[in-house]
């Protein structure tokens, strides 16, 4: 047991994937000698060698498509996208041709590939190095997409997600990449699409990941102080989600608020909301209610803190599923 | 600023000038000699030739019962190959086993080559599956639809190679069209930088669809390659002999750890794009017959011819091998099975997906709702 | 041996007909896999078609010069064969550079597939249960595989199953669905399970008192606590303990408004027949313009007083059913015959037994008239969730100072209970003295508006 960052859990969940299994490999942008403009594959290209750890040429396409050539080799790519926005170029490698190499070749070519992507705002940043984009790759059937919240799983799960013989999209929440917290190497990991309950609770279920789950446990602290039970579910996987853990905890509570930082229409909220609607139709006190950033490209960084989806935002949501007055109260039709 | 089209057929014209071609065996059916690429065909003696003469013969044939079959509706499409044997056949019969390939979707005629089963040619285009074969089992990716793309595979093979220490090489075949993507040039680019024992072969068949190549370059594409430090070889694509010697030469450097070639076989698309291609709106039938005067197999029949080869035994025998293939290409094509609906959800991944099993059971318990039963 | 049929392919582009313009073969002729048997042409070219079969023809369906449609049959062949034997010929397609092209639909009338029988539920569902199942349960079983069942289980209880109009019929009932059993499909809670288990029947005639048999002993007689009793009392209750109350008195002389009233009901239009309870919500609805903290409520729930911008003024009804509090939206914009008219429709539909739901919510402030029964005064009890309740006695004529002198008068006692918590005695004072004011002198209306 020991106590680490959020990266520098990553990072050790890396070193003890490149040990464990001779076909693992990193390939990214400035992973080798600088170790990851984050830090995450620190030290790793000095313990493993170049052609262990690539530090590759500027072409996000090139390194999933080498990846996928590797991968027919047999190899266990593990790529790093060295920031949300810059997927874009690889996105068509990955839809195209990661996503749908199993299935094209009837299971006869495996994509064991794992990309890592740093994602989610709050950091202050320029343009295109705070975006969400999990939702394009959700909607990608042949992809497992997955956000760890916090160090423990960042470990367990960077390994659960190499270890698998379908490919990964990795995100990691780069705000919190220094926030610590204990990881327990022989911990037994629960299934990489399971979620987590983080904290019981019988009033609201509120469902969020990566960065926000920190954000949702505060919020959930934080309602304490007027008698609100919130229970707190870490969803880990989004795709596939673990829908039978929020059912449940639907069914309890009869109240359900997701969050996230990424945009409003279409986000992986959309989802969870319209299926446990249909699973929990008859249970549900008041409609689902989704707290996440606007229909709006990210902002400049004074704007971002309206953008992203915080503790208070989470709790007017929380009253509106709750029938109380809320910020949207003075704005709805009187029935 | 757009060009008007005269300019760019003119274009077309000097990126093909014949002379700065590598070649071997003229369309006149007599050999010339060129020292840089003569030992590398020294070994091809009259029985290679009678060999590859079937082999071109075949996957023409096989091309054209696959047309046809199109017409008569037993497949969606087909895209022809039709002109570019040589290119194919010289290319592919020069590697190995243990060599990996990948390709786009016109490349038939490597995929006989490779060994892969006349059968397994049909159900990508008849529509019954997105794959005809394991890629394992013959050393040849399913064809690449998405253009380009596979560019990058075969240098992510190839680096796998290389790590691995082994002398296998990887090749990726694409038009002169897909020279224009992007990934193409990332190709290059990281087959350069990390060394790799990768072959790209350009078979520019001048069409990418209805787009000379004109549109695509100012320059003869082999050109592109050395700026990347990749050096590369311009060939005549409708010689069979020169194709295969440059493969070879191609091929000899990647195993020694002499890295990546580029190879620009020069041909020409004499069918449509696909079959439901109009090419009468855009083809200059002059320009074509003057290819069509350029044909692969003809040249060869000459040379057999010259050498006193072209016998009525190797003629029934070559007509016997076509027949045979035609016939094996329809049989396989009529008898493949409708795939069950279920089918649909197999092997998207690997591991089970809970959301695709619960949408599997729904559309289960859907299809059993109807009389008949599942169909 | 069989008659197959060719029809005309979509030769590029999706063309949807061509032209045949020669055969190349004749009837009887016999023809190979693949042989050219017609040229057809195109919008720009002549394309030469292979014959699907071999065989013998037998009909050659189209003469030269004609315009065929794709898909429609050109030539009969007699296939000689066992490679074409007889298969179901796949419907013509207009092929596309990609692929076969889009279907070519029938132009008939769309229909459904035939379905058999459609499957019953295999294993009857419980309905919900508030049991709890063993811990092991939900810890053993692994988030990927599907349950076995669509009805989850684990160790907590689940909320009370129903839709949401329900739901909302039971809030506006005060029906709680934890004490209620569903008779719906899995146990769900219907509209009708609410209704019976609130109040009941709107639609019944019958006052509840006669509908339940009063058992009678030798001394006594039981009546079944009925639905609006039980609710009255449930919300008299309510009240009582929930809000400490106290209530301040004032007598008025109103005479000037009794006199006043002979010339207000002069001018009054659209029939309206403005009496004393008229003046009263008027005086009322004005003094809260002045005192705003009057009319509000506490909210424990959510930890605030809501003050509320606007009166629904309610009148507190005694019906054969019981007493009931139907209240007038926005009271205080009304005018006074406005309001007389109002107040004079909330009692006729209270009398008659047709007043809804929705009348009976949102009241923010309520009057009691009690004088209507004789007497002068009342400690009224609060309507759950209000903070005041005026009540008004009956006018009398009683001695009183006037000028100096004793004189009849007509007197008026005006109660107000109001919730202390709320409210502190000043407000409450000072509310009530306004109404007297211009009750004792309506024209003062002159300075407070």
């Amino acid at each position: 047991m020991t106590e680490l960052t959020l990266a520098k859990a990553i990072n050790l969940g890396l070193r003890r994937a490149l040990e464990s299994d001779d076909r693992v490999l990193l390939i990214g942008e400035d992973i080798g000698k600088l170790g990851g403009v984050f830090r995450v594959t620190d030290g790793l290209q000095a313990d493993f060698g170049v052609r262990r750890v690539i530090d590759a040429p500027l072409a996000e396409s090139a390194i999933i498509g080498t990846a996928v050539g590797l991968a027919f080799r047999g190899f266990r790519p593990v790529c790093e996208i060295q920031f949300d926005g810059f997927i874009y170029p690889g996105f068509d490698q990955i839809v195209a041709q990661v996503a749908k190499l199993h299935y094209r070749t009837s299971g006869n070519v495996r994509v064991p590939i794992t990309i890592r992507v740093p994602f989610g705002g709050g950091i202050g940043a320029v343009e295109h190095h705070s975006e969400s984009p999990e939702a394009y790759f959700t909607h990608t059937s042949g992809l497992r997409v997955v956000s760890c919240s916090n160090p423990q799983d960042a470990y367990a799960m960077v390994r659960q997600a190499i270890a698998s013989d379908d490919p990964v999209l990795f995100f990691e929440p780069k705000r919190r990449y220094w926030a610590t917290g204990e990881v327990d190497e022989n911990a037994v990991a629960p299934p990489l699409g399971s979620a987590h309950i983080v904290r019981e609770g019988s009033d609201v279920t509120l469902v969020a990941y990566g960065p926000l789950v920190t954000t949702a446990r505060d919020a959930a602290l934080a309602a304490l102080d007027d008698g609100t039970s919130i229970e707190v579910i870490d969803l880990r996987s989004l795709s596939p989600v673990d829908f039978d853990t929020v059912e449940a905890s639907v069914r309890k509570t009869g109240r359900l608020v997701v969050a996230h930082e990424a945009q409003h229409f279409g986000g992986v909220g959309a989802e969870v909301a319209a299926s446990i609607t249909e699973r929990c139709f008859f249970h549900l006190e008041a409609p689902p209610v989704r707290v996440t950033g606007f229909d709006t490209p990210y902002p400049a960084a004074k704007l971002e803190r309206h953008f992203l989806p915080d503790l208070d935002r989470i709790l007017d949501a929380v009253d509106r599923v709750m029938g109380r007055t809320n910020s949207l109260s003075s704005l709805e039709v009187t029935a | 600023m757009l060009r008007s089209l005269d300019q760019l057929d003119d274009l077309t014209t000097a990126v093909t000038a014949p002379d700065a071609l590598l070649q071997l065996l003229p369309p006149d059916g007599n050999r010339v000699a060129h020292p840089d690429l003569d030992p590398w065909v020294a070994d091809i003696d009259g029985a290679a030739l009678a060999a590859l003469y079937d082999d071109l013969s075949v996957i023409r044939r096989l091309d054209t019962e696959a047309t046809a079959l199109q017409r008569q509706g037993e497949l969606g499409l087909w895209p022809p190959l039709l002109g570019q044997e040589a290119a194919q056949v010289g290319s592919a019969r020069a590697l190995r086993r243990d060599d990996f390939v990948f390709t786009s979707y016109r490349e038939n005629g490597v995929a006989y080559c490779r060994g892969v089963a006349i059968a397994d040619l049909m159900p990508v285009w008849r529509g019954t599956a997105l794959s005809g074969w394991n890629p394992y089992d013959v050393g040849m990716a399913t064809p690449a639809v998405i253009i380009g793309a596979q560019t990058l595979h075969a240098t992510g093979y190839a680096l796998g190679c290389a790590i691995d220490g082994v002398d296998s090489v990887s090749v990726a075949y694409f038009g002169d069209g897909a020279t224009s993507q992007g990934d193409v040039a990332e190709a290059m680019v990281y087959a350069a930088s990390f060394h790799v024992p990768v072959i790209f072969f350009c078979q520019n068949n001048h069409w990418a669809i209805s787009e000379p190549v004109g549109l695509q370059t100012k320059r003869p594409i082999a050109d592109r390659a050395p700026a990347y430090g990749i050096p590369s070889l311009r060939v005549d694509g409708n010689d069979v002999l020169a194709v295969m010697a440059a493969m070879r030469i191609a091929l000899d450097r990647a195993r020694t750890g002499g890295g990546p070639t580029f190879i620009e076989a020069v041909t020409y698309r004499m069918g449509p794009h696909t079959t439901s291609d109009d090419p009468g709106r855009y083809v200059d039938p002059v320009e074509r017959a003057e290819w069509a005067a350029k044909d692969p197999i003809d040249r060869l029949e000459r040379h057999l011819d010259s050498l006193g080869l072209l016998t009525d035994a190797l003629r029934e025998s070559v007509a016997k091998s076509t027949d045979a293939a035609a016939a094996e290409l329809r049989r396989a094509c009529l008898a493949l099975p409708e795939p069950a609906p279920l089918t649909v959800f197999d092997n998207v991944y690997a591991e089970p997906h809970s959301g695709l099993e619960r949408q599997r059971r729904e559309y289960s318990a859907y299809l059993s709702m109807f009389e008949g039963g599942a169909s | 041996m069989s008659v197959r049929e060719f029809a005309m392919p979509d030769l590029g582009e999706g063309l949807t007909e061509s032209e045949l313009v020669s055969w190349e073969v004749a009837v009887g002729d016999t023809v190979e896999l693949n042989q050219v048997i017609a040229e057809v042409e195109t919008a720009k070219a002549l394309v030469q078609l292979p014959s699907p079969w071999a065989g013998t023809v037998a009909r050659l369906l189209v003469q030269p010069g004609v315009v065929v449609r794709v898909g429609s049959p050109i030539v009969a062949i007699e296939v000689s064969d066992a490679a074409g034997a007889p298969r179901t010929e796949p419907p013509a397609r207009n092929a596309v550079l990609v692929g076969y092209g889009p279907p070519i639909e029938e132009s008939s009338h769309p229909q459904r597939r035939a379905r058999g029988a459609l499957l019953e539920r295999e294993t009857p569902v419980a309905p919900v249960s508030v049991a709890p199942a063993p811990v092991e349960d939900a810890a053993a079983a692994p988030a990927e595989s599907p349950r076995a069942t669509d009805m989850p289980h684990g160790p907590q209880a689940e909320r009370p199953m129903s839709t949401p109009p329900v739901r909302k019929l039971a809030a506006d009932l005060g029906v709680r669905l934890e004490l209620v059993s569903g008779t719906g499909e899995r146990g769900m809670i219907t509209r009708d399970d609410v209704l019976r288990a609130g109040a009941p029947a709107e639609a019944s005639a019958v006052p509840p008192v006669l509908q339940n048999a009063a058992q009678t002993g030798p001394d006594e007689t039981r009546v079944p606590i009925s639905g609006v009793r039980r609710r009255t009392a449930e919300a008299m209750v309510a009240s009582a303990f929930t809000a400490p109350q106290a209530t301040v008195f004032l007598t008025v002389d109103v005479t000037p408004t009794v006199e006043l009233l002979d010339t207000v009901r002069a001018r009054a239009r659209d029939g309206a027949r403005p009496g004393i309870l008229a003046v009263v919500a008027k005086a009322l609805c004005i003094a809260v313009a002045r005192t705003p903290e009057i009319n509000a409520r506490w909210d424990e729930a959510a930890g605030v007083i809501v003050q509320w911008r606007t009166v629904n003024l309610g009148i507190a009804a005694a019906t054969e059913r019981g007493l009931i509090v139907p209240n007038v939206p926005r009271a205080n914009e009304l005018s006074l015959d406005r309001l007389a008219l109002a107040l004079a429709e909330l009692s006729a539909t209270a009398r008659a037994g047709t007043t809804t739901p929705t009348a009976l919510r949102g009241g923010t402030i309520t009057i009691s008239n009690v004088g209507v029964f004789g007497v002068d005064a009342g400690t009224p009890i609060l309507v759950p969730g209000e903070a005041a309740i005026l009540a008004l006695g009956a006018v009398a004529r009683r001695p009183w100072e006037h000028n100096g002198e004793i004189a009849l008068r007509s007197v008026l006692t005006l109660s107000l209970s109001f919730d202390h918590r709320v409210v502190d005695g000043q407000q409450a004072a000072t509310f009530l003295a306004d109404i007297g004011a211009i009750l004792a002198a309506p024209g003062i209306v002159l300075t407070m508006v």
